[in-house]
């Protein structure tokens, strides 16, 4: 009989403990449904704004919207125009609707450059007149990492292809440095085999000279057919000496042209490089953190010349 | 028991309420970067680097073979070089292009538009009469196609039908008050009056298209639109001959400035010869 109370005792007990549980399970089930509307917005009364973007890049339903960096709303509605522009609309909360002039501008900004992207209603200088509901507020976007890095990259391309040009003409065989030392260097043999003809001409000559001078009283005719002789040889000794200084011009300038002025300050141009390598080196890792944009639109424009008038 | 789990199955769910965040491939993402970047050169009207990037975009599209983005970006690039002046290489890229693509009327409306640039005007009203049918009456390309039409009418001499597709272009951009297209309808439509002789209207188009240009801030508009302006002005020298002319030499010379400012020679030449013609080449103080 005892065994029998015993086993009711515990039934009972069992029977409570379970009970308390349901109950418990069943509040905390409707304080997290409760919670979820009460963050999904579906219980606080709101205005409704909208915009116009050209893309949806960065920009997202149930994306919060601040108003001085604090959240008064989100994205509600995220959808593309028949134009091909995209159609964003905003649900704000009622009591901070008193914030949103009818000349604010809604700006694209991302926290820390390189944080998630939030849309930020920057109210007008016209604080007389709110904005309806309903109301299109303009837009705009603010420039984040993916602009930023477009703009390193736009500075840097240039200079790696001035390094490249640098190279491929120092390098080339014929016009850069080992063309131009070979050129140096046979124009170098060419001036001392010249001087060294001129040389054994000149002594010639004054060799030819003393013995004329000799048999001058003897034979000045012979010393004037000398003479002839040496005239007509120099101007063309000298000729060939001023082909081969213009040649050497020539190649001082074609070096000129080839190396390209930035190689004066080569060691600047290296350090600048150096360093854009390094942040770039540095930024890479973010990049797998930024969100992939969607693809892009072009806006309509059937005249991008603005030929249609053309003047006659 | 089996409540008691069904429970906690429901807890975690409603825990898990968001969903998953899409990863994209990298190289897909690195495509539509190329692409974004491409875009967003164009519309700060920096043509050039726009054009290497809609290139590239197009090269990696293609390396995934992902059709769409590759086509997508081919019309881009070919939208590009007809911003670049270089329509024949515009009209040799959509001659590439497959002729059954589901971007068809967007091709044909850059294909009329290159082919208006090389004054092979009936081939564009050709291309124009294509698209037509296949737009129907409510795609978004309608205006578009009306002042692509408007231009053809105006190149071929038919003012009076390139007035009517510039109003109807009009019609159509009515809730684009700022938009490029609308800027470019009302400069269509000035050239159609002025050569209906009908300059005041003119007068009246091309400065509502300047004031929307000025406002995109697009140079080279700008300066045609103050050509026009001054064709307006030149048109009506009949009836108040020293005031136009003034008024014509005034807006040359602002077109002029710009265009110098800009170094578009072409436009630069053109406002120079328009300035010899009307025997103003010193421009009388405000």
């Amino acid at each position: 009989m005892s065994l029998l109370t015993q086993y009711d005792a515990d039934a009972g007990a069992v029977k409570r403990a379970t009970r308390r549980f349901l109950i418990v399970a069943a509040l905390t089930t409707l304080t997290l449904v409760a919670a979820i509307f009460v963050r999904q917005g579906l219980l606080r009364q709101t205005v409704n704004y909208s915009f116009v973007a050209d893309s949806a890049q960065d920009i997202a339903k149930g994306q919060a919207v601040r108003i001085a960096g604090f959240r008064v709303g989100s994205v509600s509605e995220v959808s593309l125009r028949e134009d091909g522009a995209v159609a964003v609309g905003l649900e704000v909360d009622a009591d901070q609707a008193r914030f949103v002039t009818h000349d604010a501008r809604i700006e694209l900004r991302k926290e820390g450059l390189v944080g998630s992207p939030t849309l930020e209603i920057v109210p007008g200088a016209d604080k007389t007149r709110l904005a309806a509901a309903q109301a299109r507020l303009a837009f705009s976007r603010a420039d984040g990492l993916g602009a930023l890095a477009n703009q390193v990259r736009d500075e840097f391309v240039p200079i790696l292809k001035d390094i490249k040009a640098i190279t491929a003409a120092l390098a080339d065989q014929q016009k850069g440095l080992p063309g131009t030392l070979a050129q140096i260097r046979a124009s170098s043999e060419a001036l001392n085999v010249l001087l060294a003809n001129g040389n054994r001409q000149v002594e010639g000559i004054g060799g030819t000279a003393v013995r004329l001078l000799g048999q001058a009283e003897k034979n000045l005719k012979h010393l004037d057919q000398t003479l002839e002789a040496a005239n007509q040889r120099l101007p063309r000794m000298l000729d060939r000496t001023q082909q081969v200084l213009d040649h050497v011009e020539k190649i001082t300038a074609e070096a000129e042209v080839s190396v390209p002025p930035v190689l004066r300050d080569g060691s600047a141009v290296a350090a600048e490089v150096r360093e854009i390598v390094g942040g770039a080196r540095q930024t890479w890792p973010i990049s797998s953190m930024v969100d992939a944009p969607g693809p892009a639109t072009l806006k309509p424009d059937s005249d991008p010349r603005g030929e249609a008038g053309r003047a006659r | 028991m089996r409540v008691e789990w069904v429970l906690v199955a429901a807890i975690a769910a409603s825990a898990c309420g968001s969903a998953p965040k899409s990863v994209e491939p990298p190289r897909l993402k690195a495509a539509l970067e190329v692409e974004s970047d491409g875009a967003r050169r164009y519309q700060r009207g920096d043509f050039v680097l726009a054009e290497r990037r809609f290139e590239e975009a197009a090269r990696r599209f293609a390396g995934i073979d992902d059709e769409a983005g590759g086509l997508r970006n081919r019309l881009h690039l070919a939208r590009t070089r007809l911003a670049l002046g270089r329509a024949d290489a515009a009209l040799e890229l959509l001659g590439s292009l497959p002729a059954d693509s589901p971007r068809d009327i967007e091709a044909l409306l850059l294909k009329g538009q290159a082919l208006l640039a090389l004054g092979r005007v009936a081939e564009a009203g050709q291309a124009l009469a294509a698209a037509e049918p296949r737009c129907g009456k409510d795609c978004g390309q309608l205006p578009s196609l009306k002042i692509l039409l408007a231009r053809t009418a105006l190149a071929d001499g038919r003012a009076t039908a390139a007035r009517l597709h510039a109003d109807a272009a009009l019609e159509l951009l009515a809730n684009d008050e700022h938009g490029q297209e609308t800027a470019n309808a009302w400069r269509v439509l000035a050239a159609a009056r002025l050569a209906d002789l009908d300059p005041p209207g003119a007068l009246a188009a091309a400065k509502a298209a300047l004031a929307i240009d000025r406002r995109l801030a697009l140079p080279e508009k700008i300066a045609r639109d103050w050509l026009l302006i001054g064709d307006a002005h030149r048109g009506s020298l009949r009836d108040k001959a020293f005031g136009a002319a003034v008024e014509a030499s005034r807006a040359y010379q602002r077109g002029l400035d710009i265009a110098n400012a800009e170094g578009l020679s072409e436009i630069s030449l053109t406002a120079s010869l328009a300035l010899k013609a009307i025997g103003m080449q010193k421009i009388p103080a405000e």
